[in-house]
């Protein structure tokens, strides 16, 4: 019983960090129909920023600048890139393709900066640990899902209760529309994918944080796994992500913690769950969990 | 119709234009070979030494395939380094052969396809390689070098890379190093009959090749083991911890990065899961200890290999470490620096015997090599090259982390065979 709340917690806070990055991607699609295949890229560049910063200006400095420069870095790759390529669906898959290239730019110089060392992100966390009941857990993990709890929270509020959230949902409604109403795309645009370069950056201190040893080049890779969580909740569905999330968080943790029971799966299976639960769920749910319904006319 | 001929034309006239240029290229290239460092294969110098590849009137030419770019760039940059010191050394001492030693850098960054590009163009020129970063790399090129009888030092130690006239593995392999992992936990850590021991390794050659040999051994004692296979992009191991502390393990080997130790200890310290864990020699660097895992892996960790610790007593280490931080005061000296002196030492040492029976040709260097029974550099312990389906040492060191130490690490337990190393390689 031990082992499962201790794989269900572990879960529940991997979940809640590839929220931070499901998020993402579902802010950015919605505004602007792009998948943005740099986000792990610029997950990269924030833990990066905040590794270097966090020795002048201490972690929460550090961790501040980091968030505003990636959200900064992000806005403008919109603005001055993809926006350059118009505002349609077909535009939108040319984009796509863009942030491609975007992530192989950044990730390249960022590997290059990085090489081989473990990057310290002098979070205040370090490895302490807290005793639930039979269960112990690291403090950086319980500050993960309390951070992440609370930024969702704010992003949710920042939706249903601003005029940009309007626009944004307006926009990801119908373009045409929302542009006849006055909604001005452009900023709505940029807007999100500041957002989504804000959070990455958050992410990227919880997936270095302390059950982790540091930032590596590599830790944008991880970020991919909040791929099929965005995929699967919907894409273009914030709750989607959420559940998304939580749903790929959970299955990681338990099927690498039940691996030697899983046996027959083959070793490793751990690393393919989270596409493996991606394809059952849309197998069942084509549109994703909180998909939109295509509207089909017969 | 007309611009579609217009178009094809051009692409014509495009294609003839590369092609022009690619010939133009390799013709350079190959009027390059014959400079200095090329001559002709058992063509004979003014001096009376059979020549070949790589070796000139006044050079010795020796190639380098490393990563400076991709994830071992830590690593490449201190072998190169330690290497190039080496051959400073060696010229100031009035070179090999009456010739000075240069060596030929060539940067892969961890990617096959351009090591295996690198290794055609570096080819030609050299007689030998005392460095080649990469499992991968290695296996890819693993029949061009036999083919060109490339005398190579691998910086890999999977069992699989042995049985290769050209190619030498130094020291252990993974599998022996695994040996004397679990013989060092029965013997010191009372483990007994019956436990369980968690082995958490990468998947390929170095972690199934080290899971072969904890797998042996622990049948030997009466242990049972408990795999958990992981791969270089899992840095939590909070899940493999569970896990393992569900088996109930006595202790834990790894067979990873030193990302994933020090995961895998910070993570069982604080989970209260606080067994020995032993790792491969590549499972730690120096780094480790800057993060938060410094304290638990001080307390818990053990490494495994085939060289002694870089703060060792022995004279020739300390000379080497001496030398190398007055040269690169900026570098970590770690165990890449001494593995890849002792490896220019010994490549030395085979182009010096070579030299002296007459000959530095790519055969001689290979014959010289394969001669040697008892190369000992007084960087560790003495190798045999005899015998190429045999490790060239099975003794083992045993090291611990500690901060206070150069290069981070201390020797807990002499050079060493652990018992049943032979059996265990005689029923291989």
């Amino acid at each position: 019983m031990t082992v499962f709340l201790d794989n269900v917690l572990g879960g529940i806070a991997l979940g809640a960090v590839y929220a931070l990055v499901a998020l993402g991607f579902v802010v950015i699609f919605k505004a602007s129909g792009v998948l943005n295949f740099a986000h792990g890229s610029l997950l990269l560049f924030g833990g990066y920023l905040t590794a270097v910063l966090h020795d002048d200006l201490g972690f929460a400095g550090a961790l501040a600048l980091a968030v505003l420069t990636t959200a900064a870095l992000a806005g403008a790759l919109d603005r001055f890139l993809l926006q350059r390529g118009g505002q349609d669906a077909h535009s939108a898959h040319v984009q796509t393709i863009v942030t491609i290239g975007i992530d192989i730019v950044l990730l390249t110089d960022l590997s290059r900066r990085i090489g081989g060392d473990l990057l310290s992100l002098g979070d205040p966390w370090g490895d302490a640990v807290t005793d639930l009941g039979p269960v112990t857990v690291a403090d950086s993990r319980l500050a993960a899902i309390v951070v992440s709890a609370v930024v969702i929270g704010g992003v949710f509020a920042l939706f249903r209760f601003t005029s940009w959230g309007l626009s944004l949902r307006a926009a990801a409604e119908d373009l045409e529309a929302a542009s006849l109403m006055g909604v001005r795309l452009g900023r709505v645009r940029a807007g999100a994918w500041c957002l989504a370069g804000a959070l990455a950056a958050l992410a990227a201190v919880f997936l270095a944080a302390f059950p982790a040893p540091g930032l590596e080049r590599s830790t944008g890779l991880i970020a991919l796994n909040a791929f099929p969580a965005a995929i699967l909740g919907g894409l273009a569905s914030p709750t989607g992500a959420l559940a998304g999330s939580l749903l790929i968080g959970l299955t990681e943790a338990l099927v690498v913690g039940y691996q030697s029971e899983l046996h027959v799966l083959g070793e490793g299976f751990g690393d393919v769950a989270p596409y493996a639960v991606m394809l059952l769920v849309l197998l069942v749910r084509p549109t994703g969990l909180f998909g939109a319904k295509g509207a089909a006319r017969v | 119709m007309n611009t579609t001929h217009h178009r094809r034309r051009t692409t014509g006239a495009a294609l003839a234009g590369a092609l022009v240029l690619l010939l133009a290229a390799t013709g350079c290239s190959s009027k390059a070979d014959d400079g200095d460092g090329g001559g002709d294969k058992s063509a004979g110098a003014a001096d009376g030494v059979r020549t070949g590849p790589g070796i000139g009137a006044e050079s010795i030419r020796l190639g380098a395939l490393t990563d400076l770019t991709g994830p071992y760039a830590t690593l490449g940059k201190s072998i190169v380094q330690a290497q190039q010191m080496w051959a400073d050394e060696v010229n100031a001492d009035g070179g090999i052969c009456d010739r000075r030693i240069e060596i030929v850098v060539k940067d892969h960054g961890y990617d096959v396809q351009k090591a295996v590009t690198a290794y055609a163009d570096l080819a030609p020129d050299v007689v030998a390689m005392p460095q080649v970063i990469g499992s991968p790399v290695v296996a890819a090129l693993l029949d061009d070098i036999e083919r060109d009888e490339m005398l190579t030092f691998p910086q890999a130690w999977a069992a699989s890379l042995l049985g290769k006239e050209a190619i030498q593995v130094l020291g252990t392999t993974y599998d022996v190093d695994m040996i004397a992992a679990v013989d060092f936990l029965t013997r010191t850590k009372g483990l007994k009959k019956g436990d369980t021991i968690g082995h958490v390794y990468f998947e390929g050659d170095y972690g199934s090749n080290a899971l072969e040999g904890s797998t042996w051994a622990a049948e030997q004692a009466g242990l049972k083991v408990a795999g958990q296979k992981i791969q270089a992009t899992d840095t939590d191991l909070s899940a493999q911890v569970s896990a393992l502390s569900k088996e109930g393990v006595k202790a834990v080997l790894i067979s990873a990065g030193p990302a994933q130790t020090a995961s895998l200890v910070g993570v069982a310290a604080s989970r209260g899961l606080r067994v020995p864990v032993v790792s491969s020699a590549p499972g730690y660097a120096p780094q480790l200890m800057e993060t938060p895992a410094a304290p638990a892996l001080a307390a818990m960790l053990h490494v495994v290999s085939a060289a002694p610790a870089v703060s060792s007593e022995l004279p020739g280490v300390r000379r080497m470490v001496a030398s190398y931080k007055k040269e690169f005061p900026d570098s970590p000296v770690d165990s890449g620096v001494l593995s890849g002196y002792n490896a220019a030492q010994l490549m030395g040492a085979d182009l010096k015997a070579a030299c002296e029976a007459g000959g530095l040709s790519r055969e001689d260097v290979l014959k010289a090599h394969r001669a040697q029974k008892n190369a000992d550099t007084g960087l560790g312990t003495a190798q045999n090259f005899s015998d190429v389906d045999r490790p060239a040492s099975v003794e083992t060191y045993v090291l611990k982390p500690d901060a206070k130490a150069v290069g981070n690490v201390v020797n807990v337990e002499d050079a060493h065979t652990a018992p049943g190393v032979e059996e265990y390689l005689s029923g291989r």
